[in-house]
């Protein structure tokens, strides 16, 4: 029942005649392929929850992937299909969280942690300085 | 005593604390985005009346239990006689709506002649289609539906005893006072 | 019979632990005790694993544990393997190793320290052990029957797990974080007495090295393990049990500099207590991980909150002691900072700071959809994309420090003569990065050539180093040596990382035999697909004829296997290495008329992933024997 948009890839070299291997999701240009790439590396497979979209062959994970596949062809943009995917299984199925207000320690925390630890050092180590020089003019 | 030696403990017992909350929540149960949405709209064909096709118009005016089950389902086949249970039992409420995902409709309509059918309408979804667009994603599972054809409550995972006796059965008794 | 007598051997074990434990307080008693104690322990804490290995071998069924992981067609390598497979089993060998890590100090360091101190040490280390060997003993009993006998069958070892990497990687991750208990035990003492023996930095040295080395091997080991299994040429997911184990990594090689700096220097000494604790509670952490069911993840064992509760609690009584302990008595060793500003005592700080710093990232990014679960709100999922994109800037400050520091002065450094001695390589670096890729022939990519000029940094600083040192002693030290093999070890990583990451490319096709799919210059012909038997499966085994131009052929064999105890399957990649490249090809799912969908992958650079983790070992070997050579000095 699927059908698929087959174009076999003409390759620069032949190899004594031998018939080349078709690719399973066939794009009309590079881009739309690095689209499916992404998309399916960065959606959580539900079924085996430890891999991705791409990794994944539960049952589920194939036929989420042709959805993403037939959509890509059908023009929608990243963000309807994610929001598609979203709106049935929630914010789960997003390997990369969304930034929003339950979210934003997540993101931004990493980089505050490093700057107040850095900041909290250079504090320290500056305040004992003058603190022992202090000591010492006394 | 300075009070910024004692932060690594603070920092520790908000870890301990964490874990000990996290301990008694399940991971890997995906809560359904579709809870007091109405039900996606489908038109399958329906398994017991071959010909005819089957809608979300089926579910307005009572409380529906939308199973999805499958041949090929282990746990599908462990709820089973629950289904059979409660479908059977006088007054009966609400109506078993059966969703046969990904399976083959022959295989199901035997396994169903020798084990019993428990549902009032089945929808045939072959290709699970119509299954993802209910976010579906293990079986078997059961939507609990009010009057209006909305989903209130998702169940992943068999029905027990304990699930029907703790959370269905007043759920359903909710929704059929319900206007 | 034999189940029985490790059960047994597993309550004597329970009692010297105890003994070593609670010794009691005469000293001399106390210490009297120690040696048989611990020794005790471990004869019997060997014994039970022999025999739960010989359950195994035996495919004694009625062992309960043995019938959840193994089979009766089983082969031999992988029985013994599943002894540790599971979460009863490996918790023995955790078990074990702590003894036998307790052991080592006895014997290799019992002379180093005053008497009483070793004796604490021993002592706590009894605390620990006799809290894991009693969780063991009572909720998590590897030797449980179940009479009468059940089906000789046996559920079977998971398809994934048969392989020799379940033999290497999780003895040698079990040496790492258990062997970090050492260096707790011993800051725990310290607090306590109030006191650290004038070579206490020397003498711990080498109890941190080597867990630190081991814990290194066995993430690589991993990595290898998941690579050459998974199918799709992954060696890293972020999955929370793998970020469990690099968490006490990262927190150990802060351990390690910190460690340093007090043996040179005499400073940091609060600071490097500080660390050890904190690093036993990440190992910790991560065997609580593993076992509670509070995280998804492949690599959890069945599991069971009511074990989760018994050993948060336990967790939450060891290591709240231990940081009320530093809170309370810290203040005895708290010395103001007597560096300036610019030093490499404040470089190696920074250099805590930002391991901490990655601790705590990874630490929120894993824990966070537990949080957000507690308090009702979203569930989420925190993965891959996430810990790559806020890893990488937390990280390569760390790896520009590592080319500085060895350049940096104690105590006092005038930037403007770093300047002049680094700017040449660090412009060497620059181009490297942007310019070598091009070179060897692949398009230009951003993260690339900023990984490789990281890589490179480090690799050109540190022979900088390397040279000037020989320059001047004519000699380089065991020390020396190993600082520069294991900085080399984390350039070769990083390259081996960016490069991969950067150029890998990929194809998913539907073959039959006699067609030939193209990637990355190289032919792949499927010559033939036949089915074939194994031990314990059965296989559809494809055959591929792989070549570059008019090369030579190369051959390269992939499985799709089911295996005979439930006919699960499992897809075996083949794989063809060499030093800058690997092809990978995994099977998929048969199509119709003969058909196949099949997956290859050009993966280069991935051998120097798993070189740069086998440096960190060689480095970890060299620093041990500098400790060996300071002790014959003294």
């Amino acid at each position: 029942m699927k059908k698929f948009i087959v174009m076999l890839f003409l390759c620069c070299t032949f190899l004594n005649a031998a018939h080349a291997a078709e690719d399973m999701f066939t794009f009309q240009n590079a881009q739309d392929q690095q689209r499916f790439d992404t998309l399916t590396t960065e959606l959580r497979c539900l079924v085996c929850q430890n891999q991705n979209l791409a990794e994944s062959n539960a049952p589920l994970a194939i036929d989420l992937r042709f959805q993403i596949y037939k959509k890509i062809l059908q023009g929608e943009t990243n963000k309807n299909i994610v929001d598609y995917l979203v709106a049935r299984y929630g914010s789960f199925i997003l390997y990369s969280p969304p930034f929003n207000l339950t979210t934003f320690i997540l993101w931004l925390g990493p980089l505050l942690v490093l700057l107040s630890g850095l900041g909290f050092l250079l504090f320290y180590l500056r305040g004992n300085k003058q603190r022992t020089l202090h000591v010492d003019v006394a | 005593m300075k009070i910024r030696f004692l932060l690594p403990l603070l920092l520790f017992m908000v870890v301990i604390g964490i874990l000990g909350r996290g301990l008694r929540l399940h991971p890997n149960v995906i809560p359904s985005p579709l809870i007091n949405h109405p039900a996606p709209a489908f038109a399958l064909p329906s398994m017991l009346h071959t010909g005819e096709t089957t809608t979300d118009k089926n579910f307005l005016g009572h409380v529906t239990l939308v199973n999805v089950w499958a041949t090929w389902c282990y746990a599908c086949a462990q709820e089973h006689p629950f289904l059979l249970e409660i479908s059977t039992a006088p007054q009966r409420d609400f109506m078993l709506y059966g969703l046969n995902y990904k399976d083959d409709p022959a295989k199901a309509r035997d396994w169903l002649k020798q084990h019993g059918n428990p549902y009032q309408q089945i929808a045939i979804d072959e290709t699970g289609d119509t299954a993802i667009n209910w976010g579906v994603y293990g079986s078997p599972e059961t939507f609990v539906l009010d009057k209006k054809g909305i989903i209130r409550y998702k169940q992943t995972g068999p029905i027990t005893q304990e699930v029907w006796a703790q959370t269905l059965k007043p759920l359903i008794e909710k929704l059929r006072n319900e206007a | 019979m034999v189940p029985e007598l490790g059960n047994f051997a597993l309550i004597i074990a329970l009692a010297f632990a105890l003994i070593q434990a609670f010794s009691p307080v005469a000293s001399r008693v106390r210490v009297t005790l120690n040696y048989p104690a611990v020794l005790g322990q471990f004869v019997f804490l060997s014994f039970a694993m022999l025999c739960l290995i010989a359950s195994f071998l035996q495919n004694d069924m009625s062992v309960v544990y043995v019938q959840e992981h193994s089979h009766r067609l089983l082969p031999f390598m992988y029985r013994v393997g599943a002894a540790w497979g599971g979460h009863e089993g490996s918790l023995l060998l955790w078990c074990l190793i702590l003894c036998g890590w307790t052991l080592a100090l006895l014997i290799f360091s019992g002379k180093e320290l005053a008497v009483m101190t070793i004796s604490r040490i021993i002592s706590l280390l009894g605390f620990i052990s006799t809290g894991f060997i009693s969780f063991l003993f009572f909720t998590s009993d590897p030797f449980r029957r179940i009479f009468p006998l059940t089906p000789a069958a046996g559920e079977d070892l998971t398809p994934v797990l048969q392989d020799p990497g379940l033999i290497f990687h999780p003895p040698m991750l079990y040496l790492g974080y258990v062997g970090f208990a050492i260096a707790f035990a011993f800051a725990i003492c310290a607090l306590i007495e109030g006191k650290l023996d004038k070579n206490w930095a020397q003498t711990l040295r080498p109890w941190v090295i080597m867990p630190w080395s081991f814990l290194s091997m066995g993430i690589v080991l991993g990595s290898w393990w998941a690579y050459r299994e998974l199918g799709w040429g992954g060696w890293w997911f972020w999955d929370p049990v793998e970020n469990a184990s690099l968490l006490p990594w990262l927190s150990a090689t802060a351990l390690l500099h910190a460690l340093i700096v007090s043996e040179k220097r005499n400073a940091f000494k609060g600071w490097t207590l500080l660390l050890a604790i904190v690093t036993f509670t990440l190992s910790l952490l991560g065997t609580f991980l593993v076992r509670s069911g509070v995280l998804v993840s492949v690599h959890t064992f069945a599991s069971d909150p009511t074990r989760g509760v018994f050993l948060l609690a336990y967790l939450a009584l060891v290591i709240g002691g231990a940081f009320v302990c530093y809170g309370v008595r810290i203040k005895h060793f708290y010395h103001p900072p007597a560096f300036e500003l610019f030093s490499r005592e404040t470089l190696l700080l920074i250099n805590s700071v930002i391991l901490l710093t990655a601790v705590a990232t990874i630490s929120l990014g894993t824990l966070y959809p537990i949080v957000l679960d507690a308090l009702d709100l979203e569930k989420i999922s925190v993965g891959a994309p996430y810990f790559n994109l806020v890893f990488l800037p937390v990280i390569l400050p760390l790896l520009l420090l590592m080319g500085i520091a060895p350049h940096v002065n104690w105590h006092n450094q005038s930037f403007k003569a770093l300047w002049k001695k680094l700017r040449g390589v660090f412009l060497l670096c620059v181009s490297g990065g942007i310019a070598l890729p091009l070179l060897a022939g692949f398009e230009f990519k951003w993260l690339a050539s900023l990984g490789l000029a990281f890589a490179l940094w480090i690799m050109l600083a540190t022979g900088q180093y390397a040279y000037q040192l020989w320059q001047q002693r004519k000699s380089v030290s065991w020390q020396n040596a190993a600082m520069i093999v294991a900085h080399l070890g984390i350039a070769v990583l990083a390259l081996g990382i960016t490069l991969n990451k950067a150029y890998s490319e990929e194809r998913q096709v539907k073959i039959s035999p006699h067609e030939t799919v193209i990637l990355a210059g190289y032919q792949f012909t499927l010559e033939k697909i036949a089915e074939t038997r194994g031990p314990n499966f059965k296989s559809e085994t494809a055959t591929f004829r792989v070549q570059k131009n008019q090369g030579t052929p190369h051959y390269l064999t992939a499985q799709q296997r089911i295996y005979d105890s439930h006919e699960q399957s499992l897809s075996k990649p083949g794989i063809i290495a060499n030093v800058w490249r690997d092809l990978y090809l995994a099977l998929g799912a048969p199509l119709d008329n003969g058909a196949w969908s099949v997956r290859i992958y050009y993966k280069p650079f991935v051998r120097w992933i798993w070189s740069g983790g086998f440096m960190l070992l060689i480095g970890g070997f060299l620093s041990l024997m500098n400790s060996l050579s300071l002790r014959r000095k003294a």
